[in-house]
């Protein structure tokens, strides 16, 4: 059976599955993202197709991909595999200004840049109209420049796809979630156009509850504000029920209800498991109650080390984080995997296929009786 | 090519049968020749053109075929002897004009217009035989067949259309138009063309007509079929018709054009001399009936050769009709017989195959392992697919247009029209083009589709034109866009020039048939001034290009029309402007056959001046064909395609 551009439509795109992550684009001459969209600019004759093979709406397969970030077979349970888990937030007023919440993933990139532990950053970075791009940043000065969180979806890991393939630059990745799943998912299989997978030194994922879709969202929020003049988005923790968007110049913040952003969500979201980016180095979210905090939980050695550093030479500041906070957590990411699980068995029609966390009905079982939610 | 000018008379000169044709119109001393591009009829004007120098005429280069009869039937009307040329489809754009000059008549010079058709349709998107024209009109029609005859035929046309007062057409096809063969030139007329006056109104004694308006039109329609019973007359004596072979023929073949010499050929190789005779007819419309009469006499079996509408088939067949029952005992072949077919191109093998079949003859044109090793040798040439040449701008705009049209999403399309993207409608032009009529037609076609909105129609509708068609037959249906707020984009592929048919100048280049300066009428101005929404490309600049269609597309309302402004590569060639760019494919970096291309330069781009290196498999550059454009470098996703300045 073929599994390329076609299945890709099929199966997750024309099924309303996409998630937006980019992985599947620039690579490729078919395959490209224009307004909030993945477009097929023409057919291709490729039966085994990297486009069909990473995307993370795709078969994901739990413990190859596990193996293939870890080492070792996928533990389940809300977060997957954790070593740390602890709060953070910046040490550097510039850094903290400009991140979203402690600034720590803007930290850790411009620590690996300094100490020469990688040569680029591949992140996320928003034009003058707000609109996100992939972004590589090379020097401190690039990376503040892409400091801050846009809720949009922005097919970033086309940055990295559409590096040389022959490069031999160490790089750091950030990504939500699905970038995650695709980056663990093109280390197991290395793309044939892309830069050797072993190139990328740290995967740094962010807390994802859902991003937004461009193609709605994008014209949507240019009718509420100047964009230009933004310099912040926020979604601040409950009690607040709100998009917020800062100004420079200290102006007066603009604010809108959820409910009236909620329906912009982009659909592929609702069919996505992870809340904490389950297969990355560090996991980065904001602390919620804590402003100007961010909660961060250590997946791997190579991560460990990274923090250890980090706070050896005194870039990060730490504390611990309080075990209600840490219960809150989990309940929220066991939330969006029954939200994802009863979202999928409504596109799939049965409780035995499980689409692209479990097709035959032994895998599906098996992932939710990981997850406990069986 | 000779310049016909110079020719020395009596002498044997190796000629083009179009350049005969035009040796034809100065022999004849015609003073006005025009026309408008269009294969196999292209070569007359430029032979004409080179000309000009050394004789007094004017030649012209018109923005359509009707303005081209116009312009020749108004030296006509001020006694002058003019000429005009045109391909088959042309004469539809002219027929408007000439059914209504057919019932003024001309005027003291004579008119003869060359319709050169196009059977099997190789340069052409339509296959049309042009005669029926001349009998729907009453107009006299000969048809050549040889150059040699082309040439004397034309002067001759001249003396007739005078003797009648009615233009006169002479219809060559495509093998007595651009085969060389041996010419005799006759001699230049010495005197100099007569005053050019448009006849004064109420000068009694000027015997000349002083008024050329079609109507009131019983006064002018019964004279009209006096004048076509002269011509009649005139053709049954005409030098042009001739008889071959036996007083009392088994079979007698009437045949006419470019084919007379497939029936004489066809009688030799089955040695029918004794029973086969062929009449050959150079005047058919009106058909010679005395004539043919004569000869239907001596025989029971007739079979008509002519090339696509049985025209002198069913002349004839009416004629046996009025002449019934002398008439009785004749059995008729042809198109209708099934023996020949009324389209494509007849050969001395097709005539041959009626002929053996009609006189129950076995033909075995060659021994049966000829036969099999010609297939094996067939088989050893490459296939020539219709592509558009290696640096076309129009594969970078239909690129464009493609990935436009998909970034866009909602299922856009495009009327096309014809010249060189035409082929827009197939593999090289990524099958963008999704209509193809007449010249004009795609963007009439999307003024209309443009207004469907109320009925539901959300896709976007783009027209394209070249830049000689938009000033051929566009221009109207721009302003009936405009007028009637209607909704689509217009590309015009400016490659400034009428590529399709050799390059000839028209009224965006800037220069005249015969070289001289010409005042340019500037597409953006013209679009401008007719209410559109003008944005002006390079379509090599391809992100530029498809920002600015998806920013086109997305206006909700109007017309809108974009200039692909690039020069054709051939124009290039011929101006000897160098190449920018060369290239070379850096093999480590191909990635051939596997994901992430898939052979996106040779499958798709599909550029002549790219090809698979047998050895290795990856793309590589044909540097004989390779025009140096750049554009295979911005669409290689590996970044393999690498130019380097030059
Ligand atoms: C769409 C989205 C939804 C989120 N949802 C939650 C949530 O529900 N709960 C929660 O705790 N945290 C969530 N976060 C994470 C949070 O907003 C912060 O990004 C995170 O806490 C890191 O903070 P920081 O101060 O270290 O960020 P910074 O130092 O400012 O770094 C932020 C990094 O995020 C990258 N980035 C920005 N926008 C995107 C994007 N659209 N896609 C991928 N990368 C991007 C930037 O390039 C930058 O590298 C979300 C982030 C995004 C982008
Ligand atoms: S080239 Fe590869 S990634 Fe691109 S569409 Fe084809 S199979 Fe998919
Ligand atoms: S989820 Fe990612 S890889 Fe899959 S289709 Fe969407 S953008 Fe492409
Ligand atoms: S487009 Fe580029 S990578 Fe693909 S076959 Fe051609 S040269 Fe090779
Ligand atoms: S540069 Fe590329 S596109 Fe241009 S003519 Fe050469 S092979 Fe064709």
């Amino acid at each position: 059976m073929a599994n390329g551009i076609n299945e890709l439509f099929d199966e997750v795109i024309n099924r309303g599955l996409c998630a937006g992550c980019g992985a599947c684009i620039t690579g490729c001459p078919y395959i490209v993202a224009h307004a909030g969209r993945i477009v097929a600019l023409d057919k291709c004759t490729g039966s085994e197709g990297d486009c069909y093979k990473h995307c993370p709406r795709t078969f994901f397969d739990f413990d190859g991909v596990s193996e293939a970030v870890f080492g070792k077979a996928y533990p389940g349970g809300e977060m997957g595999q954790v070593l740390e888990i602890f709060m953070a937030r910046a040490t550097d007023p510039e850094i903290l200004k400009r991140g979203q919440d402690g600034g720590t993933v803007t930290s850790l990139l411009a620590l690996a840049l300094e100490e020469g532990l990688i040569d680029a950053a591949v992140s996320t970075r928003m034009d003058a109209e707000k609109a996100p791009h992939g972004s590589v940043a090379r020097s401190r000065r690039e990376l503040l420049e892409s400091a801050g969180a846009c809720y949009e979806v922005g097919f970033s890991l086309e940055a990295y796809r559409s590096l040389p393939a022959e490069s031999t630059e160490k790089l750091a990745i950030v990504g939500t979630g699905c970038q995650v799943e695709a980056l663990g998912k093109i280390k197991r299989e290395p793309p044939q156009n892309s830069p050797d997978p072993r190139n990328i030194r740290f995967t740094l994922g962010l807390f994802c509850g859902w991003a937004l879709a461009p193609g709605t969202f994008h014209p949507y929020l240019k009718s509420l504000c100047e964009l230009s003049q933004v310099c912040k988005f926020e979604i601040p923790p409950r009690p607040r029920y709100s998009f917020e968007f800062h100004f420079e110049n200290d102006r007066e913040a603009g604010s809108v209800s959820l409910d009236v952003i909620k329906p912009h969500i982009n659909s592929g979201c609702h069919y996505c498991w992870d809340m904490t980016a389950e297969f990355s180095d560090v996991s980065i979210g904001s602390a919620e109650t804590f402003p100007g905090w961010n909660t961060v939980l250590v997946r791997s050695p190579r991560g460990a080390e990274l923090l250890a550093l980090a706070t050896e030479k005194g870039i990060l500041e730490t504390r611990e984080l309080p075990e209600e906070k840490l219960s809150h957590l989990k309940w929220a990411a066991l939330q969006k995997k029954r939200a994802a699980v009863e979202k999928i068995t409504e596109k799939s029609g049965s409780k035995n296929d499980l689409l692209h966390i479990g097709r035959p009905p032994e895998e599906s079982a098996d992932i939710l009786s990981r997850w406990n939610i069986l | 090519m000779a310049n016909i000018a110079t020719l020395k008379p009596g002498s044997t000169c190796l000629l083009m049968g179009n350049e005969a044709v035009a040796r034809g119109v100065l022999e004849a001393g015609a003073g006005v020749a025009s026309g408008y591009p269009g294969s196999p009829s292209s070569e007359v004007i430029p032979a004409l053109a080179e000309a000009a120098s050394q004789t007094d005429i004017y030649v012209e280069w018109s923005t359509n075929e009707k303005v081209a009869v116009e312009v020749a039937a108004g030296g006509s009307f001020a006694g002058i002897r003019s000429f005009c040329v045109m391909k088959q489809n042309g004469a539809n754009v002219a027929a408007d004009f000439i059914v209504n000059l057919n019932m003024t008549g001309i005027g003291g010079g004579g008119l003869v217009i060359f319709i050169s058709d196009d059977p099997g349709g190789g340069t052409s998107n339509n296959e049309q035989d042009s005669r029926t024209i001349a009998k729907w009109i009453d107009n006299p029609l000969m048809e050549p067949s040889s150059a040699q005859e082309a040439k004397e035929m034309i002067k001759w046309a001249y003396e007739v259309s005078e003797a009648v007062n009615l233009l006169t057409f002479v219809r060559g096809v495509g093998r007595i138009s651009y085969t060389r063969s041996n010419v005799v030139p006759g001699e230049l007329p010495r005197k100099a063309q007569p005053e050019a006056v448009f006849p004064e109104i109420w000068d009694r004694n000027n015997p000349r007509k002083s008024r050329f308006t079609s109507g009131p039109f019983p006064v002018f329609h019964a004279p009209l079929h006096e004048k076509l019973e002269k011509a009649r007359e005139i053709f049954e004596t005409s030098p042009f018709n001739s008889y071959t072979g036996p007083e009392k023929p088994e079979l007698l073949i009437i045949a006419c054009g470019a084919s007379t010499s497939y029936c004489i050929e066809g009688v030799n190789e089955l040695n029918l001399e004794d029973r086969v005779s062929v009449l050959k007819l150079g005047t058919t419309w009106p058909l010679p009936e005395k004539l043919v009469a004569k000869h239907l006499k001596t025989t029971c079996k007739v079979l008509f050769v002519e090339e696509m509408d049985p025209f002198v088939e069913r002349s004839v067949m009416e004629l046996a009709a009025a002449l019934l029952p002398e008439t009785a005992h004749l059995t008729f072949f042809g198109a209708r017989s099934g023996h020949l077919t009324p389209y494509g191109e007849l050969s001395t093998d097709s005539v041959i195959g009626a002929l053996a079949d009609i006189m129950g003859i076995t033909y075995q044109p060659r021994d049966r392992a000829y036969e099999e090793m010609c297939v094996e040798a067939a088989a050893l040439v490459p296939g020539r697919p219709i592509n558009m040449c290696p640096g076309c701008p129009h594969r970078a705009t239909y690129w464009a247009v493609k990935n436009g049209l998909s970034l866009d999403g909602r299922n856009g399309f495009v009327c096309g029209d014809v010249g060189c993207y035409s082929m827009g409608f197939a593999g090289p032009g990524f099958y963008q083009a999704r209509t193809m009529h007449a010249m004009g037609s795609g963007t009439g076609l999307a003024s209309g589709l443009g207004k469907l909105g109320r009925f539901g129609l959300d896709q976007p509708v783009l027209a394209i034109c070249g830049d000689s068609t938009f000033y051929h037959a566009v221009m109207p249906a721009l302003a009936n866009g405009v007028y009637n707020n209607s909704n689509f984009t217009l590309l015009i592929a400016d490659n400034s020039a009428t590529a399709m048919t050799g390059f000839q100048p028209h009224p965006g280049t800037g220069q005249t048939a015969t070289g001289e300066p010409a005042k340019v009428v500037e597409l953006e101005a013209v679009c401008r001034a007719m209410g559109a929404t003008v944005e002006t490309c390079d379509p090599f600049d391809l992100p530029k290009t498809i920002d600015t269609l998806l920013k086109m597309m997305a206006e909700e309302s109007g017309v809108k029309v974009v200039i692909m402004r690039h020069m054709c590569q051939l124009v290039k060639g011929k101006r000897k402007i160098a190449p920018s760019w060369k290239m070379h494919v850096d093999g480590s970096k191909c990635l051939a056959d596997a994901c992430g291309c898939h052979r996106l330069c040779t499958r798709l781009f599909g550029c002549p001046g790219l090809m698979v290196d047998g050895e290795t498999g990856k793309a590589a550059i044909d540097e004989a064909l390779c025009a140096g454009c750049g554009l295979c470098a911005q669409i290689c996703p590996a970044h393999a395609i690498i130019g380097e300045e030059v």
